[in-house]
C-alpha cells in the first residue's frame, strides 16, 4: 500500500533530526491523522505545533483537511524569506 | 514583456533586472533589494544567512504575489527574484523590480512584494552566527538566548 510522504523544512527539519519521513496511510484521513502520526515517531516536533503551518500536494491545507495515499504533506515553519 | 518570477542559487544580476523592466509606457522603476547584515549581539556576528524553500511550491507563491500586484496597481512590467543558499554580508537574498507609468505604484507595489514574501513564500531563513545558529521567526536555535 502506497503511504505518505512528509517533507520537512527549516526549523521543523532541524527539530525532526530529518527532511523527509515516510508513513503508513493505514488509518490516516485527515492532516491531523499525519500530524499525531509525525510527533509520535519524532517527539522533537511537539513545542513547534502552534506555530507550524501545513500544505497538502503544494497547497497551503487546514489541520481538518483530507490525506490520502500517495499525497505529499509539507511541515512549514513560518516563512521568513527576504 | 511578461513579469519574471524566479529562485536561483546564484548572485542575483540586479543591473539585468533594471534594464529588463524599462519601458516606454512606464515613468518610474522601483528597485527593492533585501541584503544579509551583520547584526551584533553579546559579542558575537552574524557571519552569512542561508536560505531554503519547498520547490515547487515557492516558485508558484512568488509568482501569486505578482498577480496579486497586478489586481491592485497599474504597472507595466514585475520582475522578483529570491536567491537560495549562502548569502554572504551585503550581498542579495532578495531583489524585487517594478516598472509603473507612475512612481506611487511603483514604489507602493514593491512595498508589497517584500511584506507578502514574507508572509507566503515557502522560504526560510538561518541566521549563522560565530556562536551558533539561529531560525528567523521559529524560536529555534543553537546559539545561547541572548
Amino acid at each position: 500500500m502506497q503511504g505518505i510522504t512528509v517533507v520537512l523544512f527549516g526549523a521543523a527539519a532541524d527539530r525532526a533530526g530529518t527532511r523527509t519521513v515516510e508513513l503508513s496511510a493505514a488509518g490516516v484521513s485527515t492532516l491531523d491523522d499525519v500530524w499525531f502520526g509525525l510527533v509520535e515517531a519524532h517527539p522533537g516536533l511537539a513545542p513547534m505545533q502552534t506555530m507550524l503551518a501545513f500544505a497538502v500536494n503544494g497547497e497551503y491545507a487546514e489541520r481538518g483537511a483530507p490525506v490520502a495515499a500517495g499525497d505529499e504533506v509539507a511541515v512549514l515553519p513560518p516563512v521568513s524569506g527576504g | 514583456m511578461i513579469d519574471h518570477f524566479a529562485i536561483v542559487e546564484k548572485e542575483i544580476d540586479i543591473p539585468a533586472m533594471l534594464d529588463a523592466a524599462r519601458r516606454p509606457d512606464c515613468g518610474a522603476i522601483d528597485l527593492f533589494v533585501g541584503t544579509t547584515r551583520v547584526d551584533e549581539s553579546s559579542g558575537s556576528l552574524v557571519e552569512y544567512l542561508e536560505y531554503e524553500a519547498y520547490r515547487p511550491m515557492a516558485d508558484r507563491k512568488l509568482a501569486q504575489v505578482g498577480e496579486e500586484i497586478r489586481e491592485r496597481w497599474d504597472v507595466g512590467y514585475v520582475s522578483i527574484i529570491h536567491r537560495l543558499g549562502r548569502v554572504e554580508p551585503a550581498e542579495a537574498s532578495v531583489a524585487i523590480v517594478v516598472a509603473a507609468p507612475r512612481r506611487g505604484a511603483a514604489f507602493e507595489a514593491s512595498r508589497y512584494a517584500i511584506e507578502r514574501i514574507k508572509e507566503v513564500v515557502p522560504i526560510w531563513k538561518r541566521e549563522v552566527w560565530s556562536d551558533g545558529y539561529v531560525w528567523v521567526g521559529s524560536q529555534v536555535r543553537t546559539r545561547p538566548p541572548g
